[in-house]
């Protein structure tokens, strides 16, 4: 899975366009996976409501950070958009579906 | 010592570049507000002890908490009796006077300003006057929001906190000496040096710096990921309300009923917290029969930030409700917000945090230098962003500590009856560090940073001796009176200038004429020929 190299320097806009992406996809696609799925594992833990969701807000920040640096080692950005953004939509989805806990 | 074999992997070393790439960009996109944010939140230890220092005409009355919180009740009573609500914050051995606020019955027909909080002698209640300043309640509010309005100062400070907790991760990674380097500092040999600089600080305090970091982000983490919440619980009250109880303060019933003597619902209190004091008391509906007194634990005992509570009927005395005793995760993180604000801590403990702070600083500091020593290239023009940068880092690390000393200056200048004086010593911060940075661009970068370094080791340097010319408070009368907050600030100031003026001095040194080339360096020191990971960057 991962890749042998680190990044390589495209030039031109081609660089420069897949290189922003692959930041936009890091910060807000990261923000949204992390946030998507500790809210998943806040719905999902048992015992007390309050307790499952500091777990989850407590575990978010660190998800968030290593969501984002593996969007900077992975080199193919399709496959770094699609784990990123894919998990933010199947687990948000997830606890759409799930609805608040009753 | 890793294995030759090992440190050839493919796959480690192809981590370790990449991580190597993004924390240089990481720490260079966030590290002029991060530093900003190090050097104003490490200040903030002294949040108490600032403001204390910025009302010199205020000295500290010893009360106990029963004694302070009669006498602002008697006080409120005596002026505004049919209020909504009263907050009283008690003062402790670190805090000179009781603050109160009040709020009044909301008034459809014609709404009310909000009041200023008073400062009340925490003996007789009485009001007490003193020059107007934000004190070390500015430092503290610019290190979380910036001086940026609402809420884009705290959204700015939450994506630069991010960005260095994925510094630290990636710094870790790309860091395989981290023993080694824990003793390394190689002297004036030019970017070894500034790579030897930025990991020493890095690696000795690596613990803090992790630490404060995700604590930091903890801190609001209610704003940055409510999403968790959200999946739980339809609004966030009802989250607040599970987590921390809901006092049971309700609205006025008409009726007239008088406020009884806190001091009961004090003690009783401390007896359930292991004779703890209260830090806050919240009166509602006093003077009512449904009046409510919710009596809120000091947190200067304890990891916990979260403050414990117990709310008493006013009329009666009766306790009506308690906070719930919290869960692993909540009371985790109440002990990760405590970390964050350290108001456990003690004297030592505290200043511990403080030199931790400005090795922080200095790490993010050298980090920045860095930048831009690994990308100059000797026999050719520096490109725009090296410019850029060189000017953006002079701005940020030398010119800021000028502007803070400027605060504190401002504070002891401008006349103490002069209206709108707390917001001048505010514009005086900003306006000596972005005018600095803006004048130091008529300088070479060299001298720029000699001169802007100078000028903030002569700007703290100054803090004693104007403090002893405009008060009765200098250094002689502080020592003679054993009056150890103003001798520690005196001394702390000249510590701090001499900080800075070491940083010149640094500066002021001539560069290496030709720095060896990195390779030699490897050769001498280690028997393999390892590649050190920073190279990659």
């Amino acid at each position: 899975m991962s890749s042998d190299r680190p990044l390589k320097k495209t030039a031109g806009w081609l660089g420069a366009a897949s290189m922003t992406g692959r930041a936009l996809t890091a910060l807000v696609g990261g923000y949204a996976s992390a946030a998507a799925l500790s809210s998943l594992l806040a719905r999902l833990l048992p015992g007390s409501p309050a307790e499952a969701s500091a777990w989850g807000m407590i575990v978010s920040f660190l998800l968030f950070a290593c969501l984002a640096l593996w969007a900077f080692h992975e080199r193919r950005l399709v496959y770094v958009a699609a784990v990123l953004w894919g998990s933010a939509l199947l687990a948000g989805g997830a606890v759409m579906a799930l609805g608040v806990r009753p | 010592m890793r294995s030759n074999l090992h440190d050839g992997s493919t796959a480690v070393r192809g981590l370790r570049q990449s991580m190597a790439w993004i924390h240089a960009w990481l720490g260079l996109l966030a590290g002029w507000i991060l530093f900003a944010m190090f050097l104003t939140g490490t200040a903030s230890y002294f949040r108490p002890e600032i403001t204390r220092w910025m009302q010199p005409e205020l000295r500290p009355a010893h009360a106990s908490a029963v004694q302070a919180a009669q006498a602002a009740i008697n006080h409120l009573q005596a002026t505004s009796p049919g209020d909504q609500q009263w907050f009283i914050y008690l003062p402790d051995d670190r805090t000179a006077v009781t603050r109160v606020f009040a709020r009044a019955k909301p008034d459809p027909a014609k709404p009310a300003p909000r009041r200023p909080e008073l400062k009340l002698d925490p003996i007789t209640g009485q009001p007490l006057e003193a020059r107007d300043t934000r004190g070390g309640e500015h430092f503290y509010r610019f290190h979380f929001q910036l001086q940026l309005p609402h809420p884009w100062g705290r959204w700015l400070a939450g994506v630069c906190a991010i960005f260095m907790l994925a510094a630290i991760i990636s710094g870790v990674i790309t860091h395989k000496r981290i023993f080694a380097d824990f003793f390394t500092l190689r002297w004036r040999k030019g970017q070894r040096s500034w790579l030897d600089a930025h990991n020493a600080p890095a690696v000795l305090a690596l613990p803090f710096h992790a630490m404060i970091t995700y604590t930091g982000l903890i801190t609001l983490v209610a704003m940055y990921m409510p999403w968790p919440v959200q999946a739980n619980f339809k609004q966030a009250d009802d989250f607040t309300a599970a987590a921390y109880g809901r006092p049971a303060e309700g609205k006025a019933s008409g009726q007239a009923a008088p406020l009884l003597p806190v001091g009961p619902m004090i003690q009783a209190a401390a007896q359930a917290w292991g004779g703890d004091p209260p830090r806050t008391i919240v009166i509602r509906n006093p003077n009512d029969a449904a009046a409510t007194v919710t009596v809120l634990r000091t947190t200067a005992s304890r990891l916990n930030a979260r403050p414990d509570s117990i709310t008493f009927s006013g009329a009666t005395g009766q306790p009506l409700s308690k906070s719930p005793a919290p869960g692993p995760a909540i009371s985790t993180a109440g002990v990760l917000l405590g970390l964050h604000l350290g108001h456990f801590a003690s004297p030592a403990l505290r200043w511990a945090g403080f030199f931790l702070g400005l090795i922080g600083a200095a790490m993010v500091g050298t980090g920045l230098v860095l930048w831009v020593v690994k990308r100059r290239k000797p026999n050719a023009p520096p490109f725009f962003g090296l410019r850029l940068v060189e000017r953006l880092n002079i701005g940020a690390v030398a010119c800021l500590p000028a502007g803070m000393a400027a605060f504190l200056l401002a504070n002891r200048l401008i006349p103490a009856d002069l209206p709108n004086r707390a917001v001048l010593e505010v514009s005086a911060m900003f306006w000596v560090w972005f005018g600095l940075a803006v004048v130091s661009l008529l300088r070479p970068v060299r001298r720029a940073w000699i001169e802007t370094l100078g000028l903030s080791a002569l700007a703290f340097a100054a803090i004693p001796v104007v403090n002893a010319v405009s008060t009765d408070r200098g250094l002689f009368n502080s020592l003679v009176a054993g009056d150890w907050l103003f001798v520690s600030f005196d001394l702390a100031m000249l510590v701090v200038a001499a900080f800075c003026g070491v940083g010149a001095l640094v500066a002021s040194r001539k560069p290496p004429a030709s720095p060896p080339p990195p390779k030699v360096m490897v050769r001498k020191r280690k028997p393999a020929p390892v590649r050190e990971h920073a190279d990659a960057v």
